[in-house]
């Protein structure tokens, strides 16, 4: 069954790349791609079970909410506990790296990434 | 600032004539010309071009080998071929030499300025570091000793603020010992400065003074300096080390290492300030001035399969600028002028010309109607950015966006596939930018005014790499791409 892999970046044109790197996977359906714009709208919908996901990729910084602040709700609920979540970032400092620790998330990727490295990446945390 | 040598080089008069036209008209640059290889050599030796513009297809000596003997005797030369015909074979010799751009005929004027202009700040930032120190007594209160250089940024717009935040930034990393910490408390105290100052550049300049112990760095505005409330507090932070004299304002950095020379002054001895064991260290300047993209193309890796388009140093600096400090939208916008927030509102009425404008070209893709978009849309985009002083990285990540797009006008007009993706990027950075606007200027909801340059930034590179066939990486990623906390 394809995975669901969540992206939600407040910037289309990481979007648009991210889902252009993925192209292969997506078409072979090995994934199911989804974005969202809004961390907000995303954590609502996680909350009242109209979103799911087996991986979530999440910027950090982000307009309306941080990506770690938004790890940090979606890993308080039971049904997300266990689900990977990677973070996107450009400096991956100390406190980034303690902070995501204590939370929970999974890794990080430094922006800007290659095609072959997010698929990479996506390949060995969903193990397909 | 002394003026910038170039050197005109092409067989035909008529070309060169056109050449000293275009370059005559941005000031600081003396001109002379060669009508051969070979005389552009002798020229070379008896005159010291800073930059030349070189034809290929000449007699006697062509460009190619004038370039080779050149980049060899005097590598510091920039040298930028200019050519009629397009032969990548020859644009891969030319820049495994170190040709540092490349220009087709027929002469785009607005490339052409916009590549001098470019090399020259980097020059000028460069040069001005080497040149001695002149006889005046030092500007700055704290010390006359002043032994080695004196840096003058003079009339200082954002460009030149740009060049002094990089340049500055450069020295942290040189191995001089200067506290980053310290420069980031510099940078934002002469930021704020200067924003109340944007729309009246004329005058100020800033002066680096560099003793054995410390380099002193002052701003010198044209009447007496006024101070707001976050100017008074940054002052206060940075303590004794920064002094006010009626126009000036100088802070003082303390360089607790070896004192490191560039390389013009390599071979005099200096004492160390402390008595630490001599480091192996590289010349602080490492003279390799190319335009933003050139660098990483001509010192590739050979065994790579892909080229690679790494941050370069120059881009991390930026971008840690724009890290300096975390601002939220409604303290910024309340700090920045009114006739500044109208230029940016203002940028409204591009919004939907961004989308027409690359429309067109996706319909009827000519080199034209790509430099319509360039010029027309992303230029004016620049320049308003730019007066933000705020946002120099997500300038730069456009203004190179702009430059690598007209560099590869060809590969993008005659590959539908990537014109496709190209327009279908381009397109989201634009809505990007919309939505940076609304977030920063009009609903002011975010914590941190920089969220989006990273981002932007990165998407910009990766725009460069889809279309220039690159692999985009940051520069110390591992080869796993992702790391697990």
């Amino acid at each position: 069954m394809a995975k669901r892999v969540i992206i939600v970046d407040d910037s289309r044109a990481v979007i648009a790349t991210a889902e252009l790197a993925l192209d292969e996977m997506i078409s072979s359906g090995v994934i199911e791609f989804k974005s969202y714009l809004n961390p907000a709208e995303l954590l609502g919908k996680l909350q009242s079970g109209q979103e799911s996901f087996d991986l979530l990729i999440s910027d950090v910084n982000m307009p309306e909410m941080n990506g770690l602040d938004l790890a940090r709700e979606i890993k308080k609920d039971e049904r997300y506990k266990t689900k990977p979540i990677l973070v996107l970032t450009t400096e991956s400092s100390n406190d980034m790296k303690m902070a995501g620790k204590e939370i929970g998330v999974t890794g990080w990727m430094v922006k800007p990434f290659s095609d072959d490295k997010l698929v990479k990446s996506l390949k060995m945390v969903l193990g397909v | 600032m002394g003026n910038i040598r170039l050197l005109i080089v092409d067989d035909v008069e008529d070309n060169r004539l056109v050449l000293k036209a275009i370059c005559r008209k941005i000031e600081g640059f003396e001109i002379q010309e060669a009508q051969d290889g070979l005389e552009a050599v002798e020229k070379t030796a008896s005159w010291l071009p800073n930059i030349i513009l070189m034809d290929i297809m000449m007699p006697k000596m062509d460009g190619f080998e004038a370039s080779k003997i050149i980049k060899e005797r005097y590598p510091a030369t920039v040298i930028i071929a200019v050519t009629a015909v397009i032969d990548p074979h020859m644009e891969e010799k030319m820049s495994a030499i170190g040709v540092a751009a490349y220009i087709h005929k027929p002469i785009d004027k607005e490339l052409i300025r916009f590549k001098l202009k470019s090399f020259q700040s980097v020059l000028r930032a460069k040069q001005g570091e080497y040149k001695k120190l002149s006889e005046r007594e030092a500007v700055n209160p704290f010390s006359s000793d002043i032994r080695y250089f004196k840096t003058v940024f003079e009339n200082v717009d954002p460009d030149a603020m740009m060049d002094f935040g990089m340049w500055i930034l450069g020295r942290c990393e040189d191995g001089s010992g200067l506290s980053s910490t310290k420069v980031d408390a510099l940078l934002e105290l002469f930021y704020e400065l200067m924003r109340h100052e944007a729309r009246n550049v004329q005058g100020i300049s800033i002066v680096a003074e560099e003793s054995f112990e410390a380099l002193y760095v002052t701003l010198k505005f044209p009447k007496a300096v006024v101070l707001n409330t976050k100017a008074s507090a940054l002052i206060r932070e940075i303590g004794a080390d920064c002094r006010i004299r009626e126009v000036f304002v100088s802070v003082r950095l303390g360089l607790n290492m070896v004192c490191l020379l560039p390389n013009r002054y390599e071979k005099t001895l200096i004492k160390p300030a402390v008595s630490e064991p001599a480091i192996a260290v590289q010349p602080a300047e490492k003279v390799r001035i190319e335009s933003p993209r050139m660098s990483e193309e001509a010192f590739k890796e050979p065994e790579s399969v892909k080229e690679k388009r790494e941050i370069q140093s120059e881009e991390k600096s930026l971008l840690r600028q724009s890290f300096v400090q975390k601002t939220n939208a409604i303290d910024y916008v309340s700090e920045i002028g009114g006739d500044v927030l109208d230029e940016i509102r203002d940028l409204e009425s591009l919004d939907a010309e961004w989308k027409e404008k690359l429309y067109i070209f996706e319909q009827n893709p000519t080199p034209q109607n790509l430099y319509n978009f360039i010029d027309g849309v992303l230029g004016v985009y620049v320049s308003a950015i730019n007066n933000l002083f705020e946002f120099t990285a997500l300038a730069y990540a456009l203004s190179s966006l702009g430059v690598f797009l007209k560099e590869n006008v060809d590969t993008i007009t005659q590959d539908p596939s990537k014109l496709k993706v190209l327009v279908m990027l381009t397109e989201h950075l634009g809505a990007d930018l919309v939505s940076w606007r609304e977030h920063v200027f009009e609903l002011r909801d975010t914590a941190d005014i920089h969220y989006l340059d990273s981002s932007f930034f990165s998407s910009c590179m990766q725009i460069e790499g889809i279309i220039g066939n690159k692999e985009v990486c940051a520069e110390d990623d591992d080869d796993d791409g992702m790391e697990f906390f």
